[in-house]
């Protein structure tokens, strides 16, 4: 490794590489922060400007896009209440609240460290551990990857608010629209009621368009005319962050970016897995789990390390297996082949210094990430104080340009305001749309490798526990549900005691 | 809002789309803008020849750009396309057999679109699958794959999708081989899902594009048994592995046809035919082709592609009970 | 006109629903559940040879999905005979109303972008409309607004390259 470093250096630190990933991270950081447009819809939109760069300036644009939008999506979920990304979902539950007690540039500057630390871990991960973890990736089969959806389902409990098994409904209808388009396992259609543009399945940034941010613009009915403008003025938001925080912050960042790193590698799932993966053991583990959806600086870390950590991760099996962790890095393969290099590990004899100047490379845009958003917070900050009367339609039009965008097609436009209505009635019942959100992201990767482990083995179940890995994931499930268990008991003690002493 | 602010905010947006112009100006040169719809994964080997052949479209034409677009979705993104184009529209879209062979004589009522809704332009590349096998099995050629299959109670199968061309030549060569009852297809999301459930033994076989099992067989585990085609791979890290076609096993190559409309401008056509046809024949994309992808330039008129359509249709009728029993 | 809305307003303001949230919830996705499970042999094509075939995940889903509706309905009935009070969800009339206006926006501005085939129609009727919602009377925002509809259509038209 050491002799590639030097060189790679020499290839990476150029004026142009570096003017390359900032351009990349800045468009990135302003794509993500815009409601319905993703991180994966940027990179296919600026994919053609690397068709005349080399491997290197080409990879670093497209990387500066991938790791600011992990940030990026942050932004609107704190300031609007409307995750930019789906993986900032989790952002939102803790962030938007933060913003809303006054201090929201505290609460993006906790997203942008957390993010930058995830950033840099997983970047080191990949430059020191790449091909051992890539091996041990590559071990994770369908049933160890059913165990892993199972793992995510568990997060369930911890996101449904008052009542669990209205959350567990929630989830199973997230999990059931999962299930519309074609049936990844024999092609035959499912619910699509003779709608040939369903036979796609719907996407999953659609539907997050529909479920929180339009719903959040019909929600501007319940709030009373005073109740619209928030008076920044009153706030004195300075963005300070305690010496307390900090250290709150710290563990659920180390663990959110070990999560993001472990769930990065495993192809199939992405950053929002991790996010929710990781918000729910910072929640788990946390001294105080109460503060959870009510501005907890430990959410945030938890979520924006966890979701930026991912981007690293998902490079370990695309560089050295040439399997793209996550459909934006899947992407970004175009920029490597197009330019001659199939990715893999012969490529690290071969063409040792690009990719180690790739993987030194992503290091850098971090750190551009971190100093860009240290200039953009304050500017990004300031979206909360734009009038409502300019602001709700300018976010209703990225919506519908973001939706549009997915698939070149009204139609998407016309199921993001289906999901708005259906969101709409269930926040009159009361019913939390966060698992209905976990329901689709997880449906389909659970029901394929269910129904795939089940295929493989002949319906015989004992697939499930038929590796040391799938009992490792037993292991945590039961611990995750150990950890519920216990907080849900001690959630009713204090509840019981009051009516103790009434009686 | 304060106007400190506003003028923030403003100056924000303007350096966006300034930055955005600039980027767009190298991205789309002037001239006509063709955009070519690839109806398949944006990381798939169609999405990144378009790619190629789009990034060096105005090196070969001042009039023609070529603008590469991959919306995932097979035979629902081909019906949009034909929907939202008429004849003149400056819009290309792929399709191969696997639309018009596989989709049209499974599930018909899926497509809104026939061979007749389109002109032929080009046939963007030929590609030769492989069928690779669990290292731990030892098997090394065509011989051995048949002492295999003797022996077999049961033989598993990843690939690409449930129906696809994977699918049908696995189904076409065990089913030749009389072991169609024993066969198990399993479908992974992606090709490289599929090397990769090979290499770790969860299943005996995977049927895939050469350049997405290189890495798992550079890395020992699998080894390549045999290539759908008529005789031996001829150049690569896989010349010398047997073709099926030397034993008399059906077999088909994998096309990707470009299509404009019907009823474009057959000068046009001719046109844009010429403009791929340079493309195809430019040094670094033919070395490209061979060394990166593992694919083959392969022009061709509309008599071959229309006998390669019928000639894959033959295949999906013989062995459609094999993929999808009713 | 301002007084007339504002009188209405505040009648509408007055008028006031209360849903039992777990009863109905239950109810609803009782109901729901049964639905799909009926429409589950027309929807989901399957193939005697599939060991776990296409309807296995759904029917699980439902499955679960209705024993939770029972359960809550069973709670709820429980409460009714115990005569413990029952958990219920206030819902105003005004805020339904408004719902609806915000709602009937983004639909129109949905359909005119689509007849018309350009986005850029549904985006300035937007703008204009929520200005108007939001009874704004200051010219400069109006302008501000519909600025930005265009510029956000003209970004995505000629920047990205997106035909709409």
């Amino acid at each position: 490794m050491l002799q590639h470093i030097v060189p790679a250096s020499g290839l990476l630190f150029t004026l142009q590489n570096i003017l390359w990933i900032n351009i990349g991270v800045f468009i990135g950081a302003v794509f993500a922060a815009i409601p319905g447009l993703t991180v994966i819809l940027c990179v296919i939109l600026f994919l053609p400007v690397t068709y005349s760069m080399s491997a290197i300036p080409g990879m670093m644009f497209l990387l500066g896009i991938y790791c600011a939008g992990g940030y990026g999506g942050s932004v609107s979920a704190i300031l609007i209440n409307t995750p930019g990304t789906p993986h900032a979902a989790a952002t939102m539950l803790d962030g938007h609240p933060l913003s809303k007690q006054g201090r929201t540039k505290a609460a993006l500057k906790i997203a942008l460290y957390a993010s930058t630390f995830g950033g840099i871990f997983s970047a080191l991960a990949l430059l020191f551990l790449g091909p051992q973890v890539a091996k041990f990736a590559a071990q994770l089969g369908t049933p160890e990857c059913f165990m892993v959806c199972v793992f995510g389902l568990t997060i369930i409990a911890g996101v449904s608010g008052k009542s669990m098994i209205r959350g567990i409904i929630a989830a199973c209808l997230g999990l059931l629209i999962s299930c519309i388009g074609s049936d990844p396992m024999t092609s035959y259609d499912r619910f699509t009621f003779g709608v040939g543009r369903l036979y796609l399945g719907l996407d999953l940034a659609v539907c997050l368009i529909g479920l929180f941010a339009l719903v959040e613009i019909v929600g501007r009915a319940e709030k009373k005319p005073d109740e619209l403008h928030m008076d920044t003025s009153k706030m004195r938001d300075n963005g300070v962050i305690t010496k307390d925080e900090y250290k709150r912050m710290a563990r659920p960042t180390i663990l959110g970016s070990l999560i993001g790193v472990i769930v990065g590698i495993i192809p199939g799932t992405g950053a929002s897995e991790a996010s929710w993966f990781s918000y729910s053991q910072a929640r788990n583990l946390s001294k105080h789990p109460e503060e959870f959806g009510h501005g907890s600086v430990e959410g945030v870390a938890a979520s924006e390390s966890a979701n930026n950590a991912v981007t690293g991760a998902t490079l370990i099996p695309l560089l050295t297996l040439g399997i793209p962790g996550d459909g934006t890095v899947a992407i970004m393969l175009s920029a490597l082949m197009i330019n001659g290099l199939n990715p893999g590990l012969s490529l690290f004899t071969t063409q040792g210094d690009i990719m180690y100047a790739i993987m030194l490379g992503l290091i850098l845009v971090n750190v551009f990430m971190l100093l860009q958003g240290k200039v953009l917070t304050p500017i990004f900050a300031k979206v909360v104080s734009i009038p409502q009367e300019i602001l709700t339609p300018i976010i209703v039009i990225f919506c519908f340009a973001g939706a549009y965008s997915v698939n070149k097609n009204y139609f998407d436009v016309a199921v993001a305001l289906v999901f708005c209505v259906l969101a709409w009635l269930l926040r009159k019942l009361d019913m939390p749309p966060v698992p209905i959100l976990l329901g689709l992201v997880l449906g389909k990767m659970t029901e394929t490798n269910f129904r795939r482990a089940l295929l493989i083995s002949n319906g015989n179940p004992s697939v499930f526990f038929s590796s040391v890995y799938c009992w490792i994931f037993v292991g945590l499930i039961v611990l995750a549900v150990g950890t519920i268990l216990r907080g849900k008991l001690r959630e009713k003690k204090p509840q019981a005691a009051p009516a103790a002493k009434e009686e | 809002m304060k106007k400190q602010t506003f003028r923030r905010i403003c100056l924000l947006l303007s350096l966006v789309m300034v930055m955005s112009c600039a980027l767009s100006t190298t991205a789309f040169a002037a001239g006509e803008t063709w955009t070519v719809t690839c109806p398949w994964a944006p990381d798939g080997v169609a999405s990144l020849v378009s790619q190629k052949a789009a990034s060096l479209s105005t090196e070969y034409s001042d009039d023609i750009t070529l603008v590469a677009e991959a919306i995932k979705g097979d035979a629902a993104t081909v019906n949009t396309w034909v929907l939202d184009n008429e004849a003149g529209d400056t819009g290309l879209v792929f399709v191969g057999e696997g639309l018009l062979s596989i989709t049209a004589t499974m599930d018909p009522a899926k497509m809104q679109f026939g061979y007749e809704d389109f002109a032929f332009v080009e046939n963007l590349y030929s590609s030769v699958f492989v069928l690779s096998a669990d290292a731990k099995l030892e098997i090394n050629g065509i011989e051995d794959l048949k002492a295999f299959v003797e022996g077999a109670e049961e033989i598993t199968v990843a690939t690409n999708g449930a129906t696809g061309s994977e699918a049908f030549l696995a189904a076409a060569l065990f089913g030749s081989m009389g072991a169609g009852d024993a066969l198990k297809l399993v479908p992974y999301q992606s090709a490289a899902e599929a090397a990769q459930a090979v290499s770790r033994g969860e299943t005996d076989f995977a049927v895939s594009h050469q350049s997405q099992i290189l890495e798992t067989y550079n890395q020992g585990g699998v080894t390549v048994v045999c290539a759908f085609d008529e005789g031996p791979i001829e150049n690569g890290p896989f010349a010398g592995v047997e073709g099926v076609g030397e034993y008399g096993y059906p077999y088909f190559r994998n096309r990707c046809f470009i299509m404009a409309r019907a009823g474009t401008d057959e000068e046009k056509v001719a046109e844009l035919k010429a403009l791929y046809d340079d493309i195809l024949a430019d040094e670094e994309v033919v070395e490209w082709l061979h060394d990166t992808m593992l694919l083959e330039v392969d022009t061709m008129d509309v008599e071959a592609v229309e006998e390669h359509i019928a000639n894959v249709k033959g295949i999906v009728e013989e062995y459609i009970d094999i993929v999808q029993p009713a | 006109m301002k007084d007339k809305l504002d009188t209405l307003g505040a009648k509408l303001a007055r008028k006031e629903m209360r849903i039992p949230v777990d009863l109905t919830v239950g109810v609803l996705f009782f109901l729901l559940g049964g639905v799909v499970l009926l429409i589950m042999p027309q929807q989901v094509a399957v193939s005697e040879r599939d060991v776990v075939n296409g309807r296995a995940f759904p029917t699980l889903l439902m499955g679960l999905m209705m024993f939770c509706s029972a359960l809550l309905v069973g709670k709820e009935i429980y409460k009714i005979a115990k005569k413990k009070p029952l958990e219920y969800k206030t819902v105003n009339l005004l805020v339904e109303v408004k719902a609806l206006i915000i709602l009937a926006i983004l639909v129109v501005s949905y359909l005119l972008a689509l007849w018309t085939d350009l986005f850029v129609v549904g985006a300035v009727f937007c703008a204009l409309a929520f200005l108007i919602y939001f009874r704004c009377k200051k010219p400069g925002y109006y302008i501000i607004t519909v600025g930005m509809a265009v510029g956000i259509w003209a970004a995505f038209r000629f920047l990205l390259n997106v035909r709409f």
